[in-house]
């Protein structure tokens, strides 16, 4: 699952950001590792709300699907949202935030990848209730990534020219 | 509820797919359907009141043939353009090793507008 973002098009930073030409790079990085921090923190605080339980009890609504073991949901906060290296492109500065590298865990005796289980309570299963929480923190964190990103490469600009 | 939705909670018990709102009491036979609407994905205030409201929910299909897949899936697409327009997207495909079920997840929005209140009747003062 994806969800990309761009940040493009905003007139007033791409002629802020061509002024400073070798150093426009740089700044739109700077930017971009603020905006993706934000990400990580909605969620993290996503993972934080995650519901459990010991044993599964067959009350409506969920009979036929059970919700994640304390177990499940300690191995997710732990491992915690990663964010990518990031690739430069010409203009461009790519990254992405996520599970994708976050390694193996120990379930039951069995080694378990990290992101399996992350897609198991995101995207639920047939036997497992689901609970976007990753879904949910990339819908209502983009506008304030946004606003980050914006705030920190006008930051950096500002700096630049009165430092000229 | 926004009346989006309930539109297409509606055409969804309509198509050849089993369908339940939120959970199954019972795990139906063969391929079958949950929809829900989750969280809240954005909004517009004005005024002083939440003007328009954007919900934003899911459709799981399950099922165990994979010859089954293009008929279940062009038929529930169609069912959502139908109803939400373009405010859908297939958002996962995965495999169950243990049941042997293939799962799918569309991801959709409705905008919720709240009825305007009726003005008030000016009373004498």
């Amino acid at each position: 699952m994806a969800i990309t973002m761009n940040i493009e098009g905003l007139a007033e930073l791409s002629e802020q950001l061509a002024q400073l030409g070798e150093k426009a790079q740089g700044v739109a990085a700077l930017g971009l590792y603020e905006g993706a921090g934000i990400m990580v923190e909605e969620i993290k605080r996503g993972a934080d709300t995650i519901r459990t339980e010991e044993f599964h009890y067959a009350v409506f609504p969920a009979v036929t699907q059970r919700l994640p073991t304390p177990e499940e949901k300690a191995i997710v906060q732990e491992a915690g949202a990663g964010i990518a290296k990031f690739q430069k492109n010409g203009s461009e500065v790519n990254t992405s935030v996520g599970y994708r590298n976050a390694g193996y865990a120990e379930l039951k005796g069995k080694s378990v990848p990290i992101p399996k289980i992350v897609n198991a309570i995101n995207s639920g299963t047939s036997f497992m209730k689901k609970q976007p929480f990753v879904r949910k923190a990339a819908t209502s964190g983009a506008q304030k990534a946004e606003a980050a990103i914006t705030k920190m490469i006008e930051q950096k600009f500002d700096e630049i020219i009165n430092n000229k | 509820m926004p009346s989006e939705y309930e539109d297409l909670v509606s055409a969804l018990k309509l198509t050849s797919v089993p369908f339940a709102e939120y959970a199954w009491r019972t795990r139906p036979e063969g391929a079958y359907g949950v929809v829900a609407l989750e969280f809240e994905a954005g909004r517009l205030d004005g005024d002083g009141a939440k003007c328009d409201r954007v919900w934003e929910g899911s459709i799981d299909l399950f099922y165990p043939k994979l010859s089954d897949r293009s008929d279940l899936i062009e038929e529930i697409e169609e069912t959502l353009t139908e109803t939400v327009g373009n405010s859908w997207e297939l958002n996962s495909t995965q495999y169950e090793n243990s049941t042997g079920l293939f799962h799918v997840e569309w991801v959709f929005q409705v905008v919720n507008t709240p009825e305007e209140p009726e003005p008030e009747a000016e009373g004498d003062s």
